[in-house]
């Protein structure tokens, strides 16, 4: 039983994992937490449903199509909105992305109604020995470490990555290295975006789709990071894996209806305990 | 004093809202040939958005099918609808305002057994007569409140029919899981006495938090404790994913079966063939042999371009049941209505109506289905089924 | 001059007081629902207008006093009016225990770990069913005393203003604010910031949970998605924030202007009002994130407090 169940929740950690390495991009770089970031999920999810319905394009090439279709809405987020709250108390950024959250989840009901949708189009499960793993729930897994993966080696070794981990080092020595910071911010928030809507394309061919399917994803992301450490990048991955493994575990030992809390209880521990997240400095 | 003291001072400008309030509340007045107004809170959005759009649509096919027939008492009948957001505390603020603004003749139910509940207190102290056509709980009922009568089926009995087919075959274990909301955990609790009731054993009982997607670890556990049946308490998006996760995790129990959402006709679209076999019970059906059950599904048809839920059939039936109620009683006067209710047996589209003196639903019965080739067929209660069900249940591939 | 301010409260008490003989049940549930409004938006001002820490999660308070005091009703039998003002202790104790670690958290760190704190509440109370009934949610015994909550809620509402008042224009209020502008001078300064921030949290504390526990006895019955909404804590801060937060009188100004706003458009914009108060939201931060009392402070040059 404990074997499978950490099979489940090391699947389910990987999408959280990506997921909310796209959140931690956001908040490292600009300090804003986007509480946006899961109906942005939302949004690429309904992307790769209708490009399903009306073209029967595969969901996984249509990874292709909503990563960079979300940068953009991500950028003009970026470009229009927060631009404005970057330097704001933190309130002023909660809120702003809030209004922007509500009025999506508002939006995606008018134009596409409260009615669920899915993707059906890999079911069922691998059978080894004692365990079943579940066919999307693996393809899902293995999309998102390879783009996990590729973000990484973005972040690492392209000038434009090492840019971005500089201004989240520090805004003003990357400034004055010539780094143009207003740039730095929209590719980050596009960046997030894409990796949400990568979390929406995949998750779409897992769990029903509708307009509020997104903001438990907020709120795990929101975990994840501060479990991760804020602006750790790598940390944003274990974080991820461990929220999948406590979540499983939880409902297993104790029951489902706890694993929210036994997250949130963790989450205050480690901050109390290690204010910068399991993994200590930053990339 | 100056303009710009007297806006030092700030503080001044808050008498002038209260006079703005008391205009604001400046009742209209009746007009004497008026239309009898009925008014209605439903959950245009928020989490009951869906099944609140169906009751309201079912109270739209019935007003016009009043009036078609000349209206109530030789009056025309018209509908106030406001949105509650699926929260009792704006649907109690808007019932007031139906009641003591508006001034509506009469009120019909909102959605949700939540809701229904808060509501109830202030068609209480009005005196409103209110038939609650989708309020399921049975506590609203036994609190000795007078006005407020039940159309549907309670909770406790939804999957009656999935215990007695099960235990008619000789099916001895049962796992019951449920959403942690008024709704489904009545389900489970009434489901748990009527398997210990027919001597099955309950293996596993467990909730999950609203909301949930992953039933993985959960299922695991029903997969270890083996049960022969599986009934889970559920509304619609968690009926989907456990269907879902239970053919990726493989667990295959003898019989399986849903409260809300294995009979909605969106639970095939979404699973396609997985979700044959799979039992869902429901308030109504559209192939049930009730008297008016054609008109309706015409009406409803051709009206809104696709099939009603057993939300419409249930708003449009207790329309209709307080439209004959008043009809009897030859007024609207509230105590009149409530002795006719109280005393009333009809059969409607939706199927038996008569209350005991609590206003709590005593004739109205539940229906098992089964998906079969991509219909919903009736296998429950043997006087209404239209085929018998497929069973044994076999593997998940071979669906 | 001085006096008319006195004068102009007074009558509006007294004209707030005599409403009821006017009001149709509608009028007084509105005006019940703006005063719970005021209580709230203005508690929430007490911790994180003063000192900046942003409470993302105060309905917490308020959904913890309707349970406390639903139980004291149900289950050890206290008149209601008791009954509430315990709502109020629990908030306060909640406050207290949870302020003390969660306090010493920094800018967004706090904010999160009150939206866990508002999640983790609404677990537990589903949780222990035997007590709380769960998912079942509660019922309280029925009863219509809309008029004397009525009276209750207006009580609280002035109550946290007046708290809000002797704050701002204290030596404490001036701590918090020291705070709120820099908390590293301030300790430096030799304030003991922790408990300063901690008596602030558990004021904040106190009028939501009474509030909770007036508005369950007024609705009769409970269940733990509608006492724990997060859609509450942003719409008072929204309300704070638009009448100026951190003053005296903006989140009264706020929550009355925006609670009547949406009273109004809701009967009328049924499928946009998520997409408008979305609107309002981005509007007000981008704006006017001083709100209302901001604007009219700096164009009167009027005291920052008010």
């Amino acid at each position: 039983m404990v074997g499978q169940v950490v099979i489940s929740g090391l699947l389910a950690g990987s999408i959280y994992a990506m997921v909310a390495l796209g959140l931690g991009l956001i908040f490292g770089v600009m300090r804003v937490l986007n509480v946006a970031h899961g109906p942005l999920l939302m949004l690429g999810a309904y992307t790769t449903f209708w490009l399903f319905q009306w073209l029967g394009l595969n969901p996984y090439l249509s990874l292709l199509v909503t990563m960079p279709a979300l940068f953009l809405v991500g950028v003009l987020l970026q470009g229009t909105l927060v631009r404005r709250v970057v330097d704001a108390p933190e309130l002023s950024s909660l809120l702003l992305t809030f209004g922007v959250s509500i009025a999506l989840v508002n939006l995606a009901q008018l134009a596409f109604t409260s009615d669920l949708r899915s993707v059906e189009y890999l079911t069922g499960s691998f059978v080894v020995g004692s365990f079943a793993i579940s066919k999307p729930r693996l393809a899902a897994c293995a999309f998102a470490v390879a783009i996990t993966g590729a973000s990484f080696v973005f972040l690492r070794s392209t000038r434009l990555g090492k840019a971005i981990r500089a201004v989240s080092q520090s805004r003003e020595v990357a400034q004055v290295c010539g780094i143009d910071v207003q740039r730095i911010h929209l590719l980050a928030f596009g960046l997030g975006t894409a990796l949400a809507a990568a979390g929406g394309t995949l998750v779409a061919v897992m769990v029903a789709i509708q307009p509020e399917m997104g903001q438990v994803y907020t709120f795990k992301s929101f975990l994840v990071i501060v479990l991760g450490g804020a602006g750790n990048y790598p940390g944003a991955l274990l974080g991820g894996l461990f929220l999948g493994l406590v979540e499983q575990l939880s409902s297993l030992f104790l029951t489902a209806q706890v694993n929210e809390a036994v997250a949130y209880v963790l989450l205050v521990l480690v901050l109390l305990v290690r204010p910068t997240g399991l993994l200590r400095g930053r990339v | 004093m100056t303009m710009k003291s007297f806006l030092r001072r700030g503080r001044l400008c808050a008498p002038a809202m209260v006079v703005a309030i008391g205009l604001a509340s400046v009742p209209l007045p009746a007009g004497a040939q008026t239309p009898i107004r009925i008014g209605a809170s439903m959950s245009v959005t928020g989490t009951y958005a869906k099944p609140g759009t169906y009751q309201r649509e079912g109270y739209e096919v019935c007003i016009d099918e009043l009036n078609a027939k000349g209206g109530i008492l030789g009056r025309k009948v018209e509908l106030v609808i406001y949105d509650d957001q699926s929260q009792p505390a704006t649907a109690v603020r808007l019932y007031e305002k139906l009641v003591t603004e508006d001034k509506v003749d009469a009120v019909m139910g909102p959605y949700s057994s939540a809701v229904s509940e808060a509501v109830a207190n202030v068609t209480e102290k009005y005196k409103k007569v209110m038939v609650a056509p989708l309020a399921a709980t049975t506590s609203i009922f036994k609190k000795g409140r007078k006005y407020i009568f039940m159309v549907i089926t309670p909770a406790e009995n939804y999957l009656e029919g999935l215990i007695d087919m099960a235990a008619k075959r000789g099916l001895k274990t049962v796992a019951i899981i449920n959403e942690d909301t008024l709704f489904p955990k009545a389900s489970a609790a009434g489901t748990v006495e009527a398997a210990k009731k027919r001597g099955m054993q309950v293996v596993l009982q467990e909730a999950y938090p609203k909301g949930n997607t992953d039933f993985s670890a959960l299922l695991v556990k029903v997969k270890a404790a083996n049960p022969d049946v599986l009934a889970a308490g559920t509304y619609f998006d968690d009926a989907v994913a456990i269907t879902r996760q239970m053919k990726e995790l493989n667990v295959n129990p003898k019989m399986f079966g849903l409260t809300v959402g294995g009979d909605l006709p969106e639970f095939y679209d979404l699973l396609k063939q997985n979700a044959e076999y799979v039992y869902g019970s429901t308030q109504w059906d559209e192939s049930l042999p009730f008297p008016g059950q054609k008109e309706f599904l015409a009406a409803y048809t051709k009206k809104f371009k696709r099939e009603p839920s057993y939300h419409a059939a249930a708003g449009y039936a207790g329309c209709l049941i307080y439209a004959e109620a008043v009809k009897r009683a030859g007024t609207l006067d509230s105590d009149r209505v409530r002795e006719q209710l109280l005393k009333m047996e009809i059969r409607t589209a939706f199927g038996d109506y008569k209350v005991d003196a609590d206003g709590f639903q005593v004739a109205h019965k539940m229906v098992m289905l089964q998906w079969q080739d991509g219909k919903r067929v009736v296998v429950w209660p043997d006087d209404l089924a239209s085929g018998k069900p497929r069973y044994p249940t076999p593997e998940w591939s071979k669906r | 001059m001085k006096r008319r301010a006195p004068i102009a409260l007074l009558v509006l008490a007294a004209a707030l007081a005599l409403y009821p003989l006017e009001a149709t049940g509608y009028g007084l549930r509105v005006m019940l629902q703006l005063f719970m409004w005021i209580a709230l938006a203005q508690s929430w001002n007490l911790i994180s207008g003063l000192t900046g820490y942003v409470s993302f999660g105060h309905v917490v308070f308020y959904g913890t006093g309707a349970y406390a005091s639903s139980l004291l009703i149900v289950k050890a039998g206290l008149p209601w009016p008791l009954a509430c003002l315990g709502g109020g202790v629990a908030g306060a104790l909640l406050a207290l225990i949870i302020g003390w670690p969660c306090l010493r958290l920094r800018g967004p760190y706090f904010a999160i770990a009150m939206l866990g704190l508002n999640e983790v509440m609404r677990v537990v109370v589903s949780y222990y069913e035997g007590l709380t009934g769960g998912g079942n949610g509660l019922s309280l015994p029925t009863l219509d005393a809309s008029l004397a909550i009525y009276y209750a809620m207006g009580l609280v509402a002035a109550g946290v203003t007046a708290v809000a008042h002797a704050i701002l224009t204290s030596r404490f209020g001036l701590r918090l604010m020291t705070i709120r502008e820099d908390e590293v001078a301030g300790e430096a300064m030799g304030i003991d910031t922790l408990r300063y921030k901690l008596y602030a949290l558990v004021l904040s504390a106190i009028g939501p949970g009474i509030v909770g526990g007036l508005s369950a006895r007024d609705q009769g019955y409970i269940e733990p998605i509608s006492v724990f909404p997060l859609i509450m804590t942003i719409t008072m801060i929204v309300m704070a924030l638009f009448g100026g937060k951190g003053t005296i009188w903006g989140p009264v100004l706020g929550a009355t202007v925006l609670f009547l706003f949406q009273e109004a458009v809701w009967a009328r914009f049924v499928y946009l009002h998520q997409l408008l108060f979305g609107a309002i939201i981005v509007a007000v931060v981008l704006l006017m994130p001083r709100g209302i009392l901001g604007v009219l402070q700096q164009k009167y040059n009027l005291p920052r407090t008010i």
